[in-house]
């Protein structure tokens, strides 16, 4: 098969043509940091966390969305970056209310892990605290407002996998919620097919089982991605 | 939510026809919400319903879509409008007075819509008419050179009281 030569932090890579920068990455095994990314589901590059140098282009750019190109020379561990990771991870934590001791997903939540891996030790920004719903009105689900970063996995893996499309995202800048239909309660959605698929693509503790004890929330994202390797056999 | 909407209602067959003229394609869901806002003067949720099963879209796709564009509206204006620009030229020559003054005798602020839903006050960052500065908008009729007087009998005689 046809590969390309590029350089991912000095390393000289063989690659398929096509490719994400995030994906010869991984398959390189070199650490990004990711957050809207889920593997199976569209990329949209809406949390500006896998960000990456790129020789010649003076802004940084998205790996999961950003293909690779033959001699591209990528850098994913600069200062500059760090930085920028740095700052990205704290405007999630001052843009919601997320107070990790009484969250459901405490110990099992993606964004936590990015706080420790990025050694955030305070936030340097003014928190918002706005004032956010907690739909409860799901039968079995709870949708937490308060813990949502708008990573929109939710919407693509109810949209791309599922195909019920009841979630969306409502209004634009820092007013943007995630929405289920008309912006109606959850538990009145005539779309929603109590599937379960968004809580396992959520990587926080936005949304969740009502049958699950505070600390105690598991999250399995890769079912996702299983879900979409399976369906291909459907094709062959 | 009552979802049916009245099969006579004129802006009901305007909706329809616009739908089937654009051959219930979801792609045309900005124009036919145009249309739908045109006609009604913001969008109703059983409007939105009754696209939304017409072009077999998702709801939430809908909602998304409306409120993403500051142009659509989820909320009655009212059934007058009385909208004041506040761009620069009309600034100029003195807008601020105007809808000062107009806030005042109504008692309503810019954006609010009167209890009885007969008068909006809406504002505007310049309508491209800066020639005719200052400039009101009522009902969708220019009015250039406005004194504020001259605006509150207009007003006075769309609505009768006030
Ligand atoms: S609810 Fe969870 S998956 Fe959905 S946008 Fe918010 S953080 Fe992301
Ligand atoms: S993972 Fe690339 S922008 Fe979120
Ligand atoms: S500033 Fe009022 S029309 Fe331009």
């Amino acid at each position: 098969m046809n590969t390309i030569d590029i350089k991912i932090n000095e390393r000289s890579l063989k690659v398929l043509p096509g490719i994400t920068i995030l994906q010869a990455c991984r398959d390189n095994g070199i650490d990004i940091l990711t957050m809207c990314h889920l593997k199976g589901l569209s990329d949209v590059g809406a949390c500006r966390l896998c960000l990456v140098e790129i020789e010649g282009i003076n802004k940084l750019l998205s790996a999961c969305t950003t293909r690779v190109a033959s001699n591209m020379v990528i850098r994913t561990d600069t200062e500059k970056i760090k930085r920028y990771q740095r700052i990205t991870t704290e405007l999630f934590f001052a843009e919601r209310n997320h107070v990790c001791s009484v969250c459901v997903a405490n110990g099992n939540c993606e964004l936590q892990e990015l706080g420790y891996k990025v050694g955030m030790d305070h936030i340097r920004y003014p928190f918002l605290f706005p004032e956010c719903k907690v739909d409860t009105s799901h039968q079995y689900f709870v949708m937490d407002h308060n813990r949502c970063i708008m990573c929109t996995r939710c919407v693509r893996a109810c949209s791309e996998v599922e195909g019920a499309f009841n979630w969306d995202v409502k209004n634009r800048g820092f007013q943007v919620r995630v929405i289920s239909d008309f912006d109606t309660p959850w538990g009145e959605s005539i779309t929603c097919t109590s599937c379960g698929k968004c809580l396992q693509a959520c990587p926080t503790g936005a949304l969740w089982s009502k049958d699950v004890v505070q600390g105690q929330l598991e999250k399995h994202p890769e079912m996702i991605t299983e879900l979409v390797e399976k369906r291909k056999l459907l094709l062959t | 939510m009552n979802n049916e909407l009245p099969a006579t209602d004129p802006r009901v067959k305007l909706l329809a026809a616009k739908i089937k003229k654009e051959n219930f394609k979801p792609d045309a869901l900005i124009e036919i919400l145009h249309s739908a806002q045109n006609s009604y003067g913001y969008l109703p949720m059983n409007v939105l319903a009754y696209i939304a099963k017409a072009l077999h879209l998702p709801p939430s796709r809908i909602y998304s879509t409306v409120t993403f564009y500051h142009f659509f509206s989820l909320k009655s204006k009212g059934e007058h409008t009385c909208l004041v620009c506040t761009g620069t030229a009309c600034y100029v020559k003195g807008a601020q007075a105007i809808l000062n003054e107009l806030e005042k005798k109504t008692g309503l602020k810019a954006g609010q819509v009167s209890a009885d839903n007969k008068l909006g006050v809406q504002v505007a960052r310049c309508i491209g008419a800066c020639g005719l500065a200052p400039v009101v908008v009522l009902d969708d009729e220019v009015q250039a050179k406005v004194t504020t007087d001259e605006i509150i009998n207009k007003i006075i005689d769309k609505i009768g009281t006030k």
